[in-house]
């Protein structure tokens, strides 16, 4: 088979998936997850087909291009010099897009699998797997895309799957709001990005990504036109990945179905902002200025991710936030300059991430609570498969050694470390932050204590489910324990021991050992877990001294560095003040004035003519006979010339 | 000065202009219509007129006029009619008295 046939088996699987679950008979809607899986299958295995096919990375970059516009009127544009404007769509091929190709729709697989667990009391099983696949299909379209107006068509449709699958259990006002919150804040960014289309496209007449490197972009636009168009192209990357002041969206999306969370809240779309930067590096690392500017918002984020996760009692938010400041730290090696190191701890991250998140909705599921503290009394420690992937995914997230997570936050912060002291040492802070963090979820998990009554009551009641084996618990244990088992290989791919294949195909150095860095990050992990382990050896008095302690510190973190405030001052303070100017101008000026005040002067000045209609037949008559006289002298007149 | 159209023409103007004077001021409507019918009969003249000195077909003119006659014979009726309608409704035929059209 060709390339070309797998591209479109993987880039339409999904959608043909989704079509068929939407025309379903009602009856047949329990066929929807089996129909969903089986697109998803045929996807991860043509991808992965195609990965093969081009493993020695030869013949790179393909495209299939169909051309879709073109425009050569000079007049539209009266001071450019661009004689053709031409759109393409189609499917390009290099090492980046296969790459996250196969990590989307191989997560993308393994998430439908355990959906079929997680969902499999759901009423609206079959909407929420057709959303899924839905998803599939623009996540693919996204990753596969050879410019970045096709890539943006796909971002908006990413976009709209988060916001349906957010809000999937829409009668929950939490989850509705959230949905939208997410939806506002994300179309808010992408103005700035399509802005950003706009402008790039009407001065250099292209936006496929082959064309935008170094040399192109600098010869045709200003310094100061790049960092613009950079920046606002940026700002979309902002909101999609959840980076300082867009990332609001992110822990609230936390109300979506779980495998959803792990799916489109961590491991994909949110990646999708870090792939952007990495695909069009070319246009982003052609102007210094946005470099820094990239570098400065993922250390905020970073940084305010890692700190808020450190007080989350939800082992969702705690994930949440932690996506935050992992996508942050991948945000600021590609702001360093290294697209290498970014994707590969997008990749690695992608892995563990959403093997943690299927790992906490295996707990939530079995033990109905988000609250960690809940989580472990009801004994969450006693779920082995469920804590033996925590503990691997959580190694991971900290960068403990063997694990995947270890090379690729040793890669950013040695990236970090040559480029500047300053984030080097933020990232650090963040790393701590993420050890700690990290512990703290799992000593409270496994040192609480058990109230055996509580937890027997409710597993008789709410768990009937519980006691089926085969498929359902298949479905639950194979995604966890493929995920954990690629988050370690992957890892070592980046690695000196197997050649840095990884590293090299996505055209980064070759790594080596750095003691320096090493023992930093063994400090870092040591201190961290210790520290955490004092915190929270005894989880119960822990919970009592969290709730009663006060302090400027912890108020500053629950009300999350008053970010929520601020948005909410903007809209509903100077958002709702310039509104209210809007709208007295409309009311009292358009409305009144304008549009009432003409009919009203009109309506005047017909009450002084209908003055004259008096009713009275000779006033008429006279009137009659007086213009009859002047017509009747005009036409003499101008007929004959007799007067 | 007799058998010219001059003369006929006079005549006629004299009739057309007693007609509408008449029209326009009284109030009375039965000599409105009285007037009104002046003015047709100024216009037949003017017909007979132009009929006899100008025009070479010695009976359009005279066509016209008894069409005319017809006409106001017509006229006369439904405006009688109306005359003792708004009598009979504001029980007056003064034309002043008959103004609810009025803006």
């Amino acid at each position: 088979m060709n390339d070309l046939n797998l591209l479109w088996i993987i880039q339409l699987a999904p959608l043909v998936a989704f079509l068929l679950i939407q025309l379903l008979p009602k009856n047949a809607k329990r066929t929807a997850p089996l129909i969903a899986m089986g697109a998803a299958l045929l996807a991860a295995l043509s991808s992965l087909a195609l990965f093969y096919a081009h493993r020695d990375g030869n013949n790179m970059p393909q495209q299939y291009i169909y051309q879709w516009l073109k425009v050569s009127d000079k007049s539209l544009w009266p001071f450019v010099t661009i004689d053709h404007y031409v759109l393409n769509i189609g499917f390009l091929v290099d090492k980046l897009n296969l790459l996250m190709i196969t990590v989307v729709t191989v997560i993308a697989f393994f998430v439908h699998l355990f959906s079929y667990y997680y969902m499999a009391e759901d009423k609206s099983r079959a909407r929420y797997f057709g959303f899924l696949s839905f998803f599939a299909f623009s996540m693919t379209g996204l990753v596969l895309s050879t410019n970045l107006l096709q890539t943006f068509l796909f971002w908006e449709l990413v976009g709209l799957t988060s916001y349906l699958l957010i809000g999937f259990w829409y009668e929950k006002q939490s989850a509705s709001t959230a949905a939208r919150k997410a939806f506002v804040i994300n179309r808010l960014a992408d103005l700035g990005f399509y802005l950003g289309i706009v402008v790039l496209f009407i001065l250099t007449g292209t936006l496929n990504f082959t064309d935008l490197n170094h040399e192109f972009l600098r010869q045709m636009l200003p310094a100061s036109t790049l960092t613009i168009i950079g920046i606002l192209i940026f700002m979309g990357v902002m909101g999609k990945s959840a980076q300082f002041p867009f990332h609001v969206w992110l822990p609230d999306a936390m109300e979506g179905p779980t495998p959803v969370s792990a799916l489109i809240h961590s491991a994909t779309m949110v990646a999708a902002g870090v792939f952007l930067l990495a695909r069009a590096f070319g246009l982003f690392s052609s102007s210094e200025i946005t470099l820094l500017f990239i570098l400065i918002i993922g250390t905020l984020t970073a940084l305010v991710g890692a700190s808020l996760a450190t007080i989350q009692r939800d082992i969702k938010k705690i994930l949440a936030y932690s996506t935050v400041s992992q996508l942050g730290l991948m945000v600021m090696a590609i702001g360093a300059g290294s697209a290498a190191a970014g994707m590969f701890h997008l990749t690695t991250h992608a892995f563990f991430k959403s093997l943690l998140f299927l790992t906490s909705g295996a707990f939530i599921h079995h033990f109905h609570s988000n609250d960690i503290w809940e989580i472990g009394q009801r004994g969450g420690k006693r779920d082995k498969v469920a804590v033996a992937a925590l503990c691997l995914g959580l190694f991971s997230l900290c960068g403990i050694f063997p694990f995947a997570g270890f090379f690729s936050k040793d890669l950013i912060l040695e990236v970090l470390r040559e480029h500047n002291l300053f984030f080097y040492i933020a990232a650090i802070l963040v790393s701590f932050l993420t050890v700690y963090y990290s512990f703290r979820m799992l000593f409270v998990i496994l040192f609480s204590k058990e109230k055996k009554d509580m937890h027997a009551h409710e597993t008789a009641l709410a768990h009937p489910h519980h006691s089926s084996t085969g498929a359902i618990e298949l479905c639950r244990v194979i995604p966890l324990a493929s995920l954990a088992i690629i988050s370690v290989v992957m890892g070592f791919l980046g690695t000196g021991w197997l050649d840095s294949r990884l590293l090299l195909w996505l055209g980064g150095e070759e790594t080596h050992v750095n003691s320096e860095l090493l023992i930093t990050t063994l400090i870092l992990i040591v201190s961290g877990a210790l520290l955490a382990y004092i915190f929270f050896k005894n989880p119960e008095t822990a919970e009592t001294r969290l709730t009663q302690s006060r302090g400027p510190i912890k108020t500053i973190l629950e009300r999350k560095f008053f970010i929520d405030d601020v948005y909410e001052f903007l809209t509903k303070k100077v958002g709702m003040g310039i509104a209210g100017a809007f709208a007295w101008f409309d009311r009292k000026i358009a409305k009144e004035l304008m549009v009432n005040g003409t009919a009203y002067r009109i309506l005047d000045l017909g009450k002084i003519s209908s003055k004259i209609q008096d009713g009275l037949l000779q006033d008429y008559l006279s009137w009659a006979v007086g213009v009859g006289i002047l017509v009747a002298f005009w036409l003499v007149k101008s007929n004959s010339g007799i007067f | 000065m007799s058998q010219s159209l001059t003369s006929y023409l006079f005549i006629s103007a004299a009739l057309f202009s007693i007609g509408l004077f008449g029209v326009l001021t009284r109030r009375n409507l039965v000599a409105m219509l009285i007037s009104l019918e002046l003015i047709l009969n100024s216009v037949s003249i003017s017909f007979m007129a132009f009929n006899r000195f100008v025009f070479a077909d010695k009976s359009l003119g005279q066509v016209f006029v008894i069409f005319i006659i017809a006409l106001a014979a017509a006229e006369v009726s439904i405006a009688l009619s109306l005359i003792l309608w708004l009598h009979r409704k504001k029980g007056s035929i003064d034309i002043e008295k008959a103004k609810d059209l009025r803006g």
